[in-house]
C-alpha cells in the first residue's frame, strides 16, 4: 500500500513538472561591461517568448492551477465522507494555500495584459516570471496535497486484545448451580409379592 | 478426540441403570453404562448445517448382548438374549465453533427399542419396548440478566421384578423449568431463581406412587475467582401423589421437602474443581413420621474432578441425602460414586464408572413385613464401555453393567449383568 502511494506520487510529481514546457529563458544577469559602463538592459534581458506566447503560457498555466484545484477540493471532499481528520485538515491546508496562489496569479495575468497593451517589455517579463513561480508554487501543493497521508497509516486500528486460556482450563462455568436433576432410576422391589 | 471426554448420553437406553451425578454443572457425569449412541457437547467437527445458525447432530446405534437377570430375581435368575436400537436428533443454533449467542435454543428427540430375544414364556411377555425421549432448552441473556426454560420427557419401561406379572414397570417423566439470572457489575455476584415441575407417572404395580413434584429454588454465589464461587443455596418443594386413594392405601403421604445449602463449587486449579455442599434438610411429610435427626437432617454433597491431561478425567464423589421413596417412604443415602474416562492413542475411548448407595428406608412401608422389619439397601452399580473410533462419526465396541442390590430382606437381593458388543453412529 506505501509503495503504491510513493510510485503513485512520484509519477504525479514528475508529471506536473514535465508538464511545465520548456522553462522561460532566464533572465540574463547585468552585463559586467567595466567600471562605470552603463547596462544594455535591452540586449541582454530580452525575453525569448513573444508577448503572445507569453499570454498563450499564462492561460496555460491558469488552466493547470485550476484543475490543481479542482483535483485538491476532490481529495477534501473524499477525506470529508471517510471523516479522516486527520488528511481532511492536511488538505484543507493545501487549498487554502492553492486558492491564495490563483489569487496572484490572477492579479499577474491582470497585470501582464496590460503590460503587452502598453508593450512594457519590463512589466510583462515581471508579471510572466511571477506567474511562472506561482504556477509551480501551486503544482507543488497539489502533490503535497495527494500525499496528505490520513488514518489509513497513522492510525493503527481499534485495540484488540488478545487472551490466552490455559487449555486446562474448562469452557463451562462451574459456578453455576447445577441443572434440576432427574430421577430415572428403577424403583427399588417394593416387595416378594408385587411386581 | 479431545471432544468425547465430555460425553452425555442422550437417550433413555442407559437411563434405567445410569444416574447424572449433579455435581459439575454442565459437565455432568453419569455413571453406570453409557449407552448409544453419545456424542459429547464440545463437538466441533460434525453437524449438518441445517441453515445459517442452526445445526442438527443426529445418530444411531445398535447393541447386541446379553441379559443374565432379566426380571431382577434372586433365585434362578432368567437370562436372555437382547438387542437395542436408538436413534436420536439433535437441532440447536450452537455453531461448530461451539457459540451459541445470546440467545439459544436446543432441541433434541430420540427413541430406543429394546428387544429380549428369548423362548422362555414369562421373557416373551416384555419382548419389546419402546422408549422415547425429547428435550428442548430455550436461554436468552447471559449479561446482566437471563433467562431460560427447558423441559425433558422421557418414558421407561423394564420388565417387573417378578415374572408372573403381566405388566411391565413403566414410567413418564416429564420435567420442566424456568429460571431467571441475575448477575450485576461485573458478574461477580450472580442470583439464580428457578423453578421446576416434575410429573413422575408410574403404570403397573407402582401406579400408587406416581406424583407431581414443585420446586422452587434460589441460589447466590459470589465468584472470589472467575471460575470459582461461594454459594448459598434455598430449595423448597412440594410433592403431592397423583393418585390420592391408592397412595393413601399405601401409606404415601405429601411432602414439603426443604433444603438449605452453603458451600463452593469451581476450580480448585485448572486441572481440578470440586463441589462442597453443606446443609440443613428437611423431608416436612405429611403423615408425622419425617426426616430428623442430626445426620437426618444433614446435607452433604462433596465431588472434585481432576483432569490429569487433556485426555482423561477422573471424578470422584460422596452424597448424604433424603430421598423420596416409592416402596417407603423415604429413604436416607450415602452415596459413593467414580467414574473414569480416558482416550487412548486418539482411536480409543474407555468409560468406567461405579456407584455404591447405602439406602435406609425409613416411613411408612408400602410392604407391612417391612414396617417390622425395617429395610437397608446395598446397591452397587458399574459401568464399562470401550469404544474404537473408525472416523470420529463412527465407532465400534464392548460395553459391561452390573446392577448389585444386597439387602436386609433377602427376597430383594439380586445380580444383574449385561454384556454388549455395540455400533455406533453420530454426527
Amino acid at each position: 500500500m506505501v509503495n503504491a502511494k510513493v510510485l503513485l506520487t512520484t509519477t504525479f510529481v514528475a508529471s506536473t513538472v514535465f508538464a511545465q514546457g520548456p522553462a522561460p529563458a532566464p533572465i540574463a544577469p547585468p552585463s559586467s561591461g567595466g567600471p562605470g559602463a552603463p547596462a544594455d538592459v535591452s540586449v541582454k534581458q530580452r525575453p525569448t517568448l513573444t508577448p503572445e506566447e507569453m499570454v498563450n503560457q499564462s492561460r496555460e498555466y491558469a488552466k493547470n492551477m485550476a484543475s490543481t484545484l479542482a483535483r485538491i477540493q476532490v481529495l477534501q471532499d473524499q477525506a470529508k465522507r471517510e471523516k479522516d481528520i486527520i488528511r481532511l485538515n492536511c488538505v484543507t491546508d493545501k487549498v487554502v494555500q492553492v486558492r491564495v496562489n490563483i489569487s496572484i496569479a490572477e492579479q499577474s495575468m491582470a497585470a501582464l495584459q496590460e503590460a503587452v497593451t502598453r508593450a512594457d517589455e519590463g512589466e510583462r517579463t515581471h508579471e510572466f516570471t511571477r506567474l511562472t513561480i506561482v504556477n509551480q508554487k501551486v503544482q507543488v501543493l497539489g502533490a503535497e496535497a495527494e500525499n496528505c497521508i490520513g488514518e489509513d497509516l497513522s492510525f493503527v486500528g481499534a485495540t484488540k486484545v488478545d487472551i490466552e486460556i490455559d487449555p486446562n482450563i474448562p469452557q463451562y462455568d462451574p459456578t453455576q448451580p447445577p441443572a434440576p436433576g432427574i430421577d430415572i432410576e428403577r424403583p427399588g422391589e417394593a416387595s416378594p409379592l408385587a411386581g | 478426540m479431545n471432544r468425547r471426554l465430555a460425553l452425555w448420553t442422550a437417550l433413555a437406553g442407559t437411563l434405567l441403570v445410569a444416574r447424572a451425578a449433579r455435581a459439575q454443572g454442565t459437565a455432568e457425569v453419569t455413571i453406570g453404562y453409557q449407552g448409544l449412541p453419545y456424542k459429547s457437547s464440545g463437538e466441533s467437527n460434525t453437524g449438518i448445517q441445517v441453515s445459517e445458525g442452526v445445526l442438527l447432530h443426529v445418530g444411531a446405534g445398535a447393541e447386541a448382548g446379553y441379559d443374565t437377570n432379566v426380571f431382577y430375581q434372586n433365585v434362578d435368575p432368567i437370562g436372555s438374549a437382547l438387542i437395542r436400537t436408538s436413534v436420536f436428533g439433535d437441532l440447536s443454533n450452537a455453531t461448530r465453533t461451539g457459540a451459541a449467542g445470546r440467545i439459544s435454543f436446543d432441541a433434541r428427540a430420540g427413541v430406543v427399542y429394546r428387544r429380549y430375544q428369548s423362548d422362555n414364556p414369562f421373557v416373551q411377555n416384555f419382548n419389546n419396548a419402546w422408549m422415547p425421549t425429547a428435550g428442548l432448552a430455550l436461554s436468552a441473556g447471559g449479561g446482566q440478566f437471563g433467562f431460560g426454560i427447558a423441559d425433558t420427557f422421557a418414558r421407561l419401561e423394564d420388565p417387573p421384578y417378578n415374572e408372573a406379572q403381566l405388566v411391565p414397570i413403566t414410567r413418564y417423566n416429564n420435567q420442566a423449568s424456568a429460571e431467571g439470572r441475575w448477575a450485576p457489575g461485573g458478574g461477580r455476584i450472580t442470583a439464580t431463581l428457578r423453578y421446576t415441575n416434575m410429573i413422575d407417572i408410574f403404570q403397573g404395580t407402582y401406579s400408587y406412587a406416581s406424583t407431581d413434584g414443585n420446586y422452587l429454588m434460589l441460589d447466590g454465589a459470589w465468584k472470589w475467582l472467575p471460575k470459582t464461587a461461594v454459594f448459598v443455596n434455598a430449595q423448597q418443594g412440594y410433592i403431592f401423589y397423583l393418585n390420592e386413594a391408592q397412595a393413601t392405601a399405601n401409606g404415601k403421604e405429601s411432602s414439603y421437602p426443604l433444603l438449605v445449602t452453603a458451600g463452593l463449587r469451581g476450580l480448585l486449579t485448572e486441572k481440578t474443581s470440586a463441589t462442597v455442599a453443606l446443609g440443613y434438610t428437611n423431608g416436612f411429610y405429611g403423615g408425622g413420621v419425617s426426616t430428623g435427626g442430626f445426620w437426618g437432617s444433614t446435607y452433604l454433597d462433596l465431588s472434585a474432578t481432576l483432569r490429569p491431561t487433556f485426555l482423561s478425567r477422573i471424578v470422584a464423589g460422596y452424597r448424604h441425602d433424603f430421598q423420596n421413596a416409592v416402596i417407603a417412604s423415604f429413604s436416607y443415602n450415602e452415596t459413593f460414586y467414580a467414574s473414569y474416562v480416558q482416550q487412548i492413542a486418539g482411536r480409543l475411548a474407555l468409560d468406567l464408572s461405579g456407584r455404591y448407595s447405602h439406602r435406609n428406608y425409613q416411613g411408612q412401608f408400602v410392604d407391612p413385613v417391612q414396617m417390622v422389619t425395617g429395610r437397608e439397601d446395598n446397591f452397587v452399580q458399574v459401568g464399562a464401555s470401550l469404544d474404537y473410533f473408525v472416523r470420529n462419526w463412527v465407532y465400534a465396541g464392548v460395553g459391561y453393567s452390573l446392577l448389585n442390590n444386597n439387602s436386609n430382606i433377602p427376597s430383594v437381593e439380586y445380580l444383574k449383568q449385561q454384556m454388549f458388543v455395540r455400533l455406533g453412529l453420530t454426527y
